[in-house]
Formats: structure tokens, sequence, C-alpha cells
């Protein structure tokens, strides 16, 4: 009874995180350049010059810095959303995590740099907290936003300027994901699985058995079935063993069988030259309004 | 034959250890532990800025010592109050760790408000690095609460989907762990009459 209660509660907890999630469904958008000014704040002029400095600056230091301006949040938190994107964008190197994204949110009139973990040092919360008020704010207070956007990118890449060098960046981190690790216990078992196949098809009354043993293991455990119902399983798991032994003792190594490997990593490229190179964030930055 | 045997249990043991979880429920429990470490970090990041703030808004703020007294002493309070990584499965510790840095966060926020009354601190440079800083480690509290609570969410169903639930029951005993709740004290903007 008390077990029950409590999966209750986790699952209205989990409802709850659920509904939360809901409420901001504001889509990230979709990362089309280094300038992503989906508001139209920017004059041409500046978009360009900006993608040009913000070119050069990745190709001197590998550094990664983008802008997004949106025109509402439509009710989402700007912390957030800007997280999401940054999230999604995986602006920075994999490894050095040196990403930043600078968003403005033109009807809230709000905005905030966000900061990838490798940035954080140079580019702190107080030093971004700084370029927004004193530089970019006193330019978007007179409407003046190519002006704002520009000397608060100069501003960011004033700060982290150094921080990295772009030759480094040929270094990859070994990845010692989980997704490897999963990938050698599958190539484990299939080897296991094979072997066993080999050495239980010549004696197909072994299968049985282990079929006749895990079956009512499997009931007890995962399905939570009775007692009565367990033991008619034995019998079942006999015959599939049993038979399945036989099957793949024939099969040998040329089973049709196929183990899909879950978690494969997909880059979801973009149509522009420019995409993130998988760099991490962890709330880093600052935010304001204007 | 009896070698046959052998093998075949050996094969079998190893591939059910490797397949049920074995591996992966442990790793999930560091992905736990990692992210609690996380959050702990950026809390003391924040206990860390609080003599800062006090000093500076004393100056300011003469007629407030009550609300930073409360300060200072929430902040000793959520200081004092410490859990091991064996802890995060305890839920009465979890809670009285929750409920103390929950006092700090509504003791800075009737500071914070307290603050509103005065336009020459708010022109202060200082004060504003050091509002501007508090914001930015509040938000790591908040980052870091959500990745720790979807820590503690894969793990926690992990050790309850089978097969890895039996491997758990009968070689591991993992305990589940407790979320890290949003305090709602905190988010409630306190009220201040003039």
């Amino acid at each position: 009874m008390e077990a029950r209660r409590r999966r209750i509660l986790c699952l209205l907890f989990f409802l709850a995180i659920l509904a939360a999630s809901e409420a901001m469904a504001l889509d990230v958008p979709k990362l089309t350049g280094r300038v992503n000014d989906y508001a139209a704040m920017l004059s041409p002029a500046t978009r360009q010059q900006l993608e040009t400095v913000l070119a050069d600056f990745e190709g001197q230091e590998s550094t990664q810095l983008a802008v997004l301006t949106i025109p509402s949040l439509e009710g989402a938190v700007l912390e957030e959303f800007s997280l999401q994107v940054a999230e999604s964008w995986r602006l920075g190197q994999k490894g050095r995590d040196n990403g930043a994204l600078l968003l403005i949110v033109k009807n809230d009139r709000k905005l905030r740099i966000e900061v990838g973990y490798g940035l954080e040092g140079k580019l702190t919360d107080l030093t971004s907290g700084r370029i927004i008020r004193d530089t970019i704010k006193t330019h978007f207070r007179k409407g003046d936003f190519d002006q704002g956007v520009s000397e608060g990118v100069s501003a960011m890449i004033a700060a982290l300027r150094g921080e990295f060098q772009a030759e480094q960046a040929a270094a990859p981190s070994t990845s010692s994901s989980s997704g490897g690790d999963s990938g050698g216990l599958i190539g484990f078992v299939v080897i296991a699985f094979f072997f066993l196949a080999r050495l239980v098809g010549r004696h197909p009354w072994i299968g049985g058995t282990i079929g006749a043993i895990f079956a009512p293991i499997i009931g007890l455990f995962l399905l939570n079935l009775g007692n009565m119902t367990n033991f008619m399983l034995i019998p079942a798991g006999f015959i599939a063993g049993f038979l399945a032994s036989l099957l793949f003792g024939n099969m040998r190594f040329s089973s049709g069988w196929s183990i899909g490997s879950s978690g494969g990593f997909s880059s979801g490229g973009s149509a522009s030259d420019f995409s993130g190179g998988g760099g991490d964030f962890g709330g880093g930055g600052s935010s304001g309004d204007w | 034959m009896r070698y046959l045997k052998r093998v075949v249990l050996i094969f079998l043991t190893a591939s059910l250890l490797g397949g049920c979880g074995y591996n992966s429920l442990q790793m999930q429990e560091e992905a736990v532990f990692k992210a609690w470490a996380d959050i702990e970090a950026t809390l003391q990041r924040r206990g860390d800025l609080i003599p800062n703030l006090v000093e500076t808004v004393k100056g300011y703020a003469k007629h407030e010592a009550q609300t930073l007294e409360a300060v200072i002493n929430a902040r000793a309070k959520a200081s004092s109050v410490k859990l091991t990584p064996g802890d995060l499965s305890n839920g009465a510790a979890m809670e009285q760790f929750q409920a103390a840095q929950g006092g700090l966060s509504s003791a800075l926020g009737k500071l914070m408000v307290v603050v509103e009354r005065y336009p020459d601190l708010k022109a202060n440079q200082n004060f504003l690095d050091l509002q501007t800083q508090l914001e930015g480690t509040e938000n790591r509290i908040n980052v870091a609460r959500q990745r720790y609570n979807k820590a503690v969410e894969e793990f926690n169903g992990a050790i309850r989907k089978f097969p890895a639930s039996l491997t758990n029951s009968i070689l591991l005993h993992l305990e589940r762990k407790e979320y890290f709740k949003a305090d709602e004290a905190a988010k409630v903007t306190p009220q201040v009459k003039f």
C-alpha cells in the first residue's frame, strides 16, 4: 500500500514536471548562421559585418559566438529558453565548450548572454552583466540595435581573446561516451550468444532446461504473475528454449538476427556552413532588460 | 561434457551481468553523484557571495539590520547542513538540506526587495556587480537542480526496470535517490509595505 502511494506521488511529480515543460513550448529556432535575426532588428550591413567578425574570431581561436533575435518569448522564461537554444545548437567545440550566445527578445525587451563552460573563466557572469549593462543597454535604450549588438559582440570578443588557439581545436577529446561502452557490451553479448547457440545447438535439451529456468524468473520479476501462471511458464519456457537452441544450432553464424544498437549520435547538420561543434552549457552568463 | 557445461555457465553469467545493467546502474548512480556535486558547488558559490553583499548593503541601508541579520543567520544555517552522497537516498536528510537552502533563498529574496527602497545603493557599481553575480548563481543553481533531478529520474527508473531491477536486488542493492525540489517559499515574491 505504502509502495503504491509512493508510486502515485512519483507519477504526480513527473506529471508536474511534464506540465511545466509543456508550458514553455516555444520552439528552438533553426540555426541559420552566426547571426540569426528572426526579429528583424539588424540592418543587412550590420548582419554581414557581424558574420564576418564572428567567422574570423572562430577561425583564429575556434570559439563559436552566435547572435539570436526573436520577437517574443511567448511566456517562456528567458533563462530556460536561452539554455534550451544553447543546448540544441551546441555552440563551441566538443570538449572545450567554448561557445556563447547573445539572445535578444525584441518585444519583451529582454536579453541574455549565455556562456559555455569553457568560457566561464573569461566571460564571467559579472563580465557579461557589465557588457549588457554598460554597452548594449545604452544603445538599445536609444533604439540603436545595430550599434548595441555590434559593440556588445566586440566586447564579448575582447573579453575572450586569447583564451583559446585555433590549432588546439584539431585535437579531439577521447570520447568515452556510454555509446561506445554499450556497443562493446552488445558485441560481447552477441558473441556469447552465438557461442552458446553453437554449443547448445547440439544439445537442445540444455536449451530447453535454460528456457524452463528463466521463463518463470522473468514471469516473477517482470510480470508479477501468480504462482500458478508461473508454474505453467516452466513447460512453455522449456519448449521455447528447446526450439530456439535447435534453430540457432542449425543457423550457426549466418543468423538473420539483428540487434539494434541504441543511442546513435546523429548531428542534425543545418543547411548553412555554420553549425555548433558540440559545446556544453551550464547556465553561465547574465540577463538584462532595457 | 562437464567442461562444456562450465563454459556455458560462465558465458551465461557474464552476458547476463553485462546485459542486466550491472555496469550501467553504477554509471548512472555515479552520474547522480556528479550532478549533486554540481549543485553543491553552485550553492557554495552563492554562500561565498553573501558576506560581500551584506557589507555593501550595510553601508547604504542602515535601517535594514533585521533583514541583513536574517540573511547572515540563514547562510550560517545553510552551510551547517551537509549531505554525504549516501544521504541522497535519505528523505529526511534531504528535506532538511532543502529547507536550509530554501531559507537562505527566501532571506535573500527579501533583502533584494528591501533594497529597492535605496536608490543610492541601486546605483552603486559594486552593488550592481554583486547583484549580477547573485542572479547568475541563482540561475546556475536552477540548471544544476534540473540536471540533478533528471539524473535521479533516470537512475530511479533504471533500478526499477527489468532486468536491471533483478541485478540490483540481488547484487548491487542501490537505493533510489531523492529529488531536489524547487523551493516553493523562495518562488513567491515577498511583499514589502512602504
